[in-house]
């Protein structure tokens, strides 16, 4: 008995010992066991993530494991693309949303604040971007195989593609080309400019040679045409206005803008004169089969035009915020079949004018278009034969023999204002899309035609002619694809009007209209329905020509000065 | 004489241990017999222990309360009984005596857990509330989280619904942090449960049958808690089962129950024949929508809806084998939601053995509990679509057009495909859906204790345990079923944990002179594992072109997760009181996480608190008002280390840099090849312990010999370095909110207990108890930045966020626009005619509708202001219990006061227009009817997010009312029963107007109902 006394005690003793010499310590030190993770750099996988950022939401598709934080609850609505898309076209002429969601009410009548989910989640989907290249750029540094120079130049380019945006939407924005804690400095926005430029031309030579990429990746080309970009709005971005100056970065007094339009018909024609052409199919380019022979078909032929896609997939690449926000947006049941009937959000469509680009002087007729009757008008119009007038207001109305009324009283209702039919999930060689729900459609993120508008302008505006096109012919190479009538003379007001024609609903009106003092401030006679919140359109404080720093950044980083006016 | 229904009843679950040890020979030895009774009543006590001081020689009394022992004529007996107080009487050579005790009315266990230990509830220092449940005023009590609802103060317990088997939300004190958990840590039989659920098993409590439970003891301050250091900051609730009596034959014992379950409650909705008359007078002359009304007269909630059966039995043995008590348990529980098709059964077993060798000086505890669940969940969005679906249409129809749906009428479109914008059939939606999760849960403890041989003050205890569980949900969604056309769904989602501890601690305890110590230091160690997988696919192959090329059918989803955490820690205590007047207690701890990186891993926890016996003082001895007065004050820092799995995609691993892989759906493609991505994950290396210090300062009372104790708390605690998921400058990580440890927040509080009997007598006794809480939190500080007016929205909806945390708010509090009313009183709706019969004088405006509260004269996010919180101010609970002879009669109320709600259901109603009847995506919609009360005609984002909708959902819910009777000595073979009746929820007195009051999250969008339920049962002891 004593002994058994004394082997417990042992026992006790034994364990006592066991429990701290076997170093329960070290179970502290854990490395992750989760297969969803690794510790390792995976360049590739890293590599496409950055392409990846502009059409996915998050580690899973169609939502899920989300990259960004977000006020918006919805992961679909804080995409890259969707949020760009909401900023550039809801604040202007071109779309109007019907849905309730804040910061959609807000785009729609130009009254944001800092703190509009839309404008804070684009910010925060391109500095992912760019904090993604930062890392990829850090991790491979010195590495000198050919293919990590392309690597390392097509992300230099999608980081120089998000500053760009960055520059255009909010000016001065914080600026970092490594991955440190240190709050980043906030830039000006014309140096930024100078960065940008500086950044394109550096990359060119490690670029892919025209159309050598692999589909979904770009070439020298996209580097031209983004150039030519910055070129045309050179003299916004290079404007410096009157306001304190910003933090760390050389006080530059305020100035004009200087405008470098040769430079931008340069690029534009170095586009015009490349691989890249027009394909002969306007609605080809906003059609399930998109990737042509990638996606099987042998009929659409959109990939001679498409310079930069952003990727879509019914099965593999599934986002609510790529090209189904485009499809699914601007649908809604009861219209003609558009491939992904179960999604149709009857939010976007057409301002009044909008439409009026295309039916200037009818405008209010009873004329419709669909996808079966899209050249056959009949009303005597001016520009009664363009292809690209994509538009339905036959099959929501309330009956067979009324049409849905084309001025917008009540933003809420969808059926008020003409539906836009130009992005569908329908194949051009009549074979089913991959899926009901998600899209096959890649959005042309990047297409040739805008080289044409790019260099007419550029031309117009003063630009020295390079190598023999004329701005007519060019504007007017757009207008005969279209089927359009073709200009005779050309005028800043056509070239206007025409961006709005060949470009709508493609992300990319605020700009424009800004660069030709269109848009906001009190010089500005334009208006258009419901701009500024009013149904006949007022004007709108000049501080509307940018978005403000969000909140949330600007309470996170003390080197941030706000915008004027917010 | 076993008429003593009160005695007989408090005899069942008294676990009563006797130590007889050797025989102690002694000179002149008498014989006595005896009687034991209760002091008040003069009812025999049956099992009375009676111990001759300084032997181990003792017994108990038999049924008449009778004893007879042998003893040195100078013996003194010391006579015990639970729930009385112990008396010592002198034998002084009497033969025969009579001994009265008196109740002690502190007899919610005389001893307490405490964490790694025990203590005298009068000894205790820390603010902790100990229950028993009480057998005979109970209700239905399917989850053991029912038995604590609205009995402590400071415990508020928001069930999520009616959903059968379905978890609740335990707040201890209100939220101590803010992003991080806020769930208590619960502690069953010395095992530190996780508190995450797993498929079918909404948290750890559903596990436990609650008829095992032998009693709770919740740490509410700090000093109590610090103990458990980590995880404690939100307090601490410990389980503590059922065991065996040593040396006690074996008893049987039988619980059951039957229960009807109704429904309460329904959302008042147009009938079939208001809502044709509605349509035909909003829609007059469009023919092409007045063709889509239906004939039927349907009322959908009817058929969503049934009184539901569920049945409830239990089977225990216990008893003493040699030194071995032993508890053997059986518990099937079938429950039938009020939803049809929603259901939830379980079969649970538990043994309990506590064997002890050596003359006790080594007792062993094993424990084990296994569970099976089986619960098959109905949609929950068939409460919203019952009530909105249009009823005029019918459930089925024979119509060639539904034959693809199974017959169920549908919404469709002109092709003849669902229209997937509509509400859907909600009949059809419960039939359509297969959705059931079943799970097995086990958990198992083995404790050693040793008392040194040597050294007897000296004790070892060596703690042991696991919880093991897998969960497996199935989905399988029919071709037919129109939500999922055409295609349906398949799938599954599995998880499986198993947590692993172990504690080991050395005690000592010594008593010299006035002094009395008891020391205790140890070491603990626990696992966290977690794995996860899910796969869902479609049930059809692809039809389209691309089959061919892609073979893997239309799969959604594959996923597989695995996780772990480690936590180490080194605790110590020191109790020490002089004279039984002055108590202290020390307690220090050190938790070591996986969570932190090295640098930030150790958190040091420390607490103190003091007691002040003052009715053992001279001077208060001699005023007999009070038998019980004590002070109590406690300080003591906890930490938190739970970040909250909703916030970021791996809380275990949130300091360390790692790639997240790609799922199904997020491949990228280059040329035609599809690429796997890698995404760099944000982290933060420097996140650490959020500590939440507590101040406490309390009063225990007991007047009148305990008929009467009362308690009286104030606390303050504030979190500092809140786990907050933060802005960090845009540029500098992976994401522009890092988890990171930014913010303050408060709560203070007061709580009050008092519990008495009224009435005592041999025939009728009444018990009643009642606690108040006050609990205010308070957001300090938010972000390291210095915005004004900073704010984070939380409490997102369909349109937008209508909560917000912000400086100088409560979390969560409602953020919206202020409405404006008319004349009448009614809101006013912006597009409306200001005066209809004159329409020249044109429609509200924006700021005719709302506040301006910057007088911008525009309406935008800058009037928001802040407006109540989903957290009542005050909370309270009452019970009652009367026994009058047999019967027994009791109930209980719970109140909450200051609690308000965003009523969702009444905001996505409120157009009742033209354009609200008629959906613009085609389908009908019915309204409630007290949507037309404020009438509005269309919809905008400013109403949603008017205050309008934010209710004060104050309430007194009666949770049962129970009436039973007790009998003794049926057919021979049963020793005692009780048969009962109960009424669960009967009622519930709110001015809230949606369906119910309690909402937690405060957001109202149609939660389960909660049902009535009538159970009728018995208890029987064979």
């Amino acid at each position: 008995m004593k002994n058994m006394i004394k082997n417990i005690s042992h026992i006790f003793v034994i364990t006592f010992i066991v429990i701290f010499a076997t170093s329960c310590l070290d179970d502290l030190n854990v490395t992750p066991i989760n297969p969803q993770v690794t510790q390792a750099f995976d360049q590739n996988g890293v590599f496409a993530k950055a392409y990846a950022a502009f059409s996915l939401t998050g580690q899973k598709g169609p939502a899920g494991n989300i990259d960004i934080d977000t006020e918006i609850t919805d992961e679909g609505k804080s995409a890259l693309y969707r949020c760009l898309w909401n900023c550039n076209e809801l604040t202007t002429d071109e779309a109007i949303c019907a849905w309730g969601d804040v910061e959609v009410i807000e785009l729609n009548t130009n009254s944001w604040s800092s703190s509009n989910p839309t404008s804070g989640s684009i910010y925060d989907r391109f500095y992912f971007v760019i904090s993604i290249a930062n890392h990829f750029l850090e991790q491979t540094e010195g590495k000198t195989d050919e293919a990590t120079k392309k690597q390392r130049a097509e992300i230099r380019f999608l980081r120089a593609l998000s500053y760009f945006h960055l520059m255009d939407l909010f000016g001065n924005v914080p600026f970092t080309e490594k991955i440190s804690l240190d709050p980043p400095k906030q830039i000006k926005r014309i140096d930024l400019f100078k960065w940008v430029e500086a950044e394109l031309l550096a990359i060119e030579p490690d670029m892919y040679e025209p159309k050598a990429a692999p589909y979904y990746r770009v070439d020298k080309v996209a580097d031209w045409l983004l150039l030519s970009r910055l070129y045309l709005n050179a003299e916004v971005y290079t404007t410096v206005p009157e306001t304190k100056a910003t933090v760390n970065f050389p006080a530059t007094a305020a100035a004009a803008g200087t405008p470098r339009w040769t430079d931008a018909a340069i690029y534009a024609k170095k586009v015009i004169d490349s691989d890249y052409t027009l394909c002969n199919s306007y609605e080809q380019l906003f059609m399930a089969d998109n990737a042509g022979i990638i996606d099987g078909s042998t009929v659409n032929k959109a990939p001679v035009e498409i310079i930069f896609p952003i990727a879509a997939d019914g099965l593999k690449t599934k986002s609510y915020g790529s090209s189904l926000f485009l499809i699914g947006s601007t649908h809604t049941a009861g219209m003609k079949e558009w491939g992904c009937s179960k999604q149709g959000w009857g939010g976007n469509r057409s301002r009044s004018t909008l439409v009026k680009k295309f039916f200037p002087t009818n405008y209010g007729s009873a004329f419709f278009a669909n996808d079966s009757n899209l050249t056959t008008w009949t009303a005597t119009l001016v520009n009664r034969k363009d292809n690209r007038a994509m538009f339905d207001r036959k099959s929501l109305a309330p009956s067979a023999t009324t049409l849905a009324p084309q001025t917008i009283e009540n933003i809420s209702k969808f059926k008020e204002g003409y539906a836009v039919i130009k992005f569908s999930n329908i194949r051009a060689d009549g074979k089913l899309a991959q899926d009901i729900e998600f899209s096959d459609m890649d959005i042309p993120f990047m297409r040739a035609a805008e080289a044409y508008l790019t260099y007419a302008e550029a031309l117009l505006r003063g630009g020295q002619i390079v190598g023999g096109l004329e701005a007519l012919a060019a504007v007017n190479t757009l207008r005969t694809r279209a089927s359009a009538r073709v200009f005779t003379t050309l005028t800043l007001d056509n070239i206007i009007d025409e961006w709005a024609r060949e470009f709508f609903f493609e992300g990319r009106r605020r700009s424009d209209l800004i660069r030709f003092g269109q848009y906001a401030g009190d010089n500005v006679t334009y208006q258009w329905d419901w701009k500024g919140g009013e149904a006949a359109g007022k004007k709108i404080d000049k501080k509307y020509n940018l978005f403000p720093i969000p909140a949330g950044d600007l309470n996170a980083n003390p080197n941030l000065d706000q915008n004027p006016g917010y | 004489m076993y008429n003593h229904s009160k005695l007989k009843l408090r005899a069942l679950f008294t676990a009563l241990v006797i130590f007889v040890f050797g025989v102690a020979a002694n000179a002149q030895q008498i014989t006595v017999s005896g009687m034991v009774k209760d002091a008040t009543t003069g009812e025999p006590i049956l099992g009375a222990s009676i111990i001759e001081k300084s032997t181990n020689k003792g017994m108990i009394t038999n049924l008449d309360g009778a004893f007879t022992i042998t003893v040195a004529s100078n013996a003194t007996l010391i006579v015990k009984y639970l729930g009385y107080l112990t008396v010592e009487v002198p034998v002084s050579g009497k033969r025969n005596l009579v001994i009265q005790l008196k109740e002690n009315s502190v007899v919610l266990g005389e001893v307490v857990a405490i964490g790694y230990g025990t203590v005298r509830k009068n000894d205790a220092t820390g603010s902790l509330t100990a229950i028993k449940p009480d057998k005979l005023n109970r209700g239905l009590t399917t989850n053991a989280q029912d038995m604590i609802t609205g009995k402590i103060a400071g415990v508020v317990v928001t069930s999520g619904g009616g959903t059968p088997g379905g978890g609740a939300t335990i707040r201890i004190r209100g939220g101590s942090s803010l992003s991080a958990s806020n769930d208590p840590l619960i502690v069953i039989d010395g095992l530190a449960m996780d508190n995450e659920g797993i498929k079918g098993v909404a948290n750890p409590l559903t596990t436990i049958n609650p008829n095992d439970i032998e009693s709770f003891t919740v740490l509410k301050d700090a000093s109590a808690t610090a103990i458990y250091g980590s995880r404690a900051s939100n307090g601490v609730i410990i389980i503590t089962t059922k065991k065996g009596e040593k040396g006690s034959a074996p008893r049987v014992s039988y619980d059951g129950n039957m229960s009807i379950s109704t429904v309460r409650n329904r959302l008042e909705v147009l009938t079939a024949d208001a809502f044709r008359a509605l349509v035909d007078t909003l829609y007059k002359g469009q023919n092409d929508i007045l063709s889509k009304l239906g004939n039927a007269n349907t009322d959908w909630q009817s058929q969503i809806y049934r009184t539901a059966l569920s049945n409830d039995h239990n089977v225990n043995v216990t008893g003493g084998f040699k030194n071995t008590p032993y508890r053997f348990s059986l518990g099937y529980t079938s429950q039938n939601g009020i939803i049809k098709t929603s259901s939830f059964e379980r079969f649970t077993g538990a043994f309990n053995l506590s064997p002890s060798l050596f003359n006790d000086h080594l007792k062993m505890n094993f424990n084990g509990k296994a569970m099976w669940a089986e619960n098959s969940y109905a949609d929950g969005g068939v409460v919203g679509a019952a009530a909105s679906m249009d009823p005029t249409q019918p459930v089925r129809s024979d119509s060639a057009a539904f034959k693809p749906f199974g017959g169920y009428w549908e919404w469709l479109n002109s092709t003849g495909t669902a229209n997937n914008l509509a509400t859907r059939n909600p009949v059809a939606t419960l039939n359509q859906k297969y959705d059931v999760a079943n799970s097995n849960d086990f958990i198992g403890s083995a404790e050693f204790d040793y008392k040194f041989h040597f050294l007897p003050e000296l004790r070892a205890h060596l703690n042991l345990g696991i919880d093991a569980a897998h969960g497996i949900q199935d989905l399988y969604i029919p071709l037919e079923a129109a939500g999922n056309s055409p295609w349906g769904r398949m799938g599954s989602d599995t998880i499986s944990k198993s947590n692993k501890s172990l504690n080991f601690y050395m005690q000592y305890a010594k008593e010299i002179d006035k002094h009395k110590f008891d020391a205790m230091g140890g070491y603990e160690w626990q696992h966290f594992y977690r794995k996860g997988g899910s796969t869902y696919q479609g049930l059809k192959k692809e039809v389209y072109n691309k089959t061919v090329k892609d073979s893997v059918g239309h799969s959604y989803e594959r996923k597989i997760l695995k996780t772990e955490s480690f936590l180490v820690s080194f605790f110590g205590r020191l109790n020490y009181s002089y004279d039984g007047k002055y108590l202290a207690t020390f307690t220090l701890r050190n938790d070591g996480t996986s969570r932190f990186s090295e640098k930030y891993r150790w958190g040091l926890f420390p607490a103190a608190a003091f007691a002040w016996k003052i009715s053992e003082e001279g001077f208060m001895k001699e005023n007999s008002n009070f038998s019980d007065l004590k002070l109590r004050l406690g300080y003591g820092i906890t930490g938190q280390q739970n970040l909250g799995g909703a916030l970021i995609p791996d809380p275990d691993y949130a300091y360390i840099p790692v790639y997240a892989a790609n799922e199904e759906g997020a491949l990228y493609p280059f040329g035609d090849t599809y690429y796997d991505t890698s995404r760099p994950n944000a982290y933060n290396s420097n996140l650490k312990w959020e500590e939440t210090t507590t101040w406490n300062a309390g009063i225990d009372m007991g007047i009148s010999n305990n008929r009467i104790t009362a308690s009286l708390d104030y606390y303050y605690r504030i979190t500092n370095d809140l786990i907050n998921v933060v802005s960090v400058p845009s540029g500098t990580n992976f994401r522009s909110k890092v988890i990171s440890n930014v913010g303050s927040l408060t709560n203070r509080g007061v709580e009050f207990t008092i519990n008495a009997k009224p009435i005592s007598t041999k025939d009728f006794t009444w018990d009643v108890s009642y606690n108040v809480t006050y609990n205010k939190n308070l957001i300090t500080k938010l972000t390291t930045g210095s915005v004004e007016g900073y704010i984070v929205e939380t409490g997102g909806m369909f349109q937008g966020s209508a909560q917000a945390h912000a400086v100088g708010h409560p979390a969560n509090s409602f953020y919206v626009y202020k409405q404006k009313y008319d004349a009448n009183g009614k809101p006013i709706e912006v597009g409306a005619f200001i005066d209809p019969t004159n329409p020249s004088l044109g429609k509200y405006k924006e700021v005719d509708a709302f506040v301006d509260a910057n007088q911008d004269s525009i309406i935008n996010v800058k009037d928001k202001y802040f407006y109540h919180n989903q957290n009542a101010d005050v909370t309270m609970g009452l019970a009652s219990k009367i026994l009058y002879k047999n019967f027994d009669l009791g109930f209980t109320l719970r109140a909450s006061i200051g609690n308000y709600v965003y009523n969702a259901v009444a905001a996505s109603n409120l157009n009742v227009g033209e354009t609200g009847i008629w959906n613009s995506l085609l389908f009908f919609q019915n309204k409630p009817v007290n949507s037309f009360d404020a009438n509005f005609q269309g919809t905008s984002t400013l109403t949603f997010l008017s205050d309008y909708f934010v209710q004060n959902a104050s309430f007194v819910r009666c949770d049962n009312i129970t009436m039973g009777y007790s009998f003794k000595n049926l057919f021979n073979a049963i020793s005692s029963g009780r048969v009962y009746a109960t009424v669960q929820n009967p009622f519930v007195i709110t001015g809230y107007k949606g369906l119910d009051p309690e909402i937690y999250g405060g957001i109202d969008s149609s939660i389960y109902p909660r049902a009535m339920i009538t159970v009728v049962g018995v208890s029987l002891n064979f």
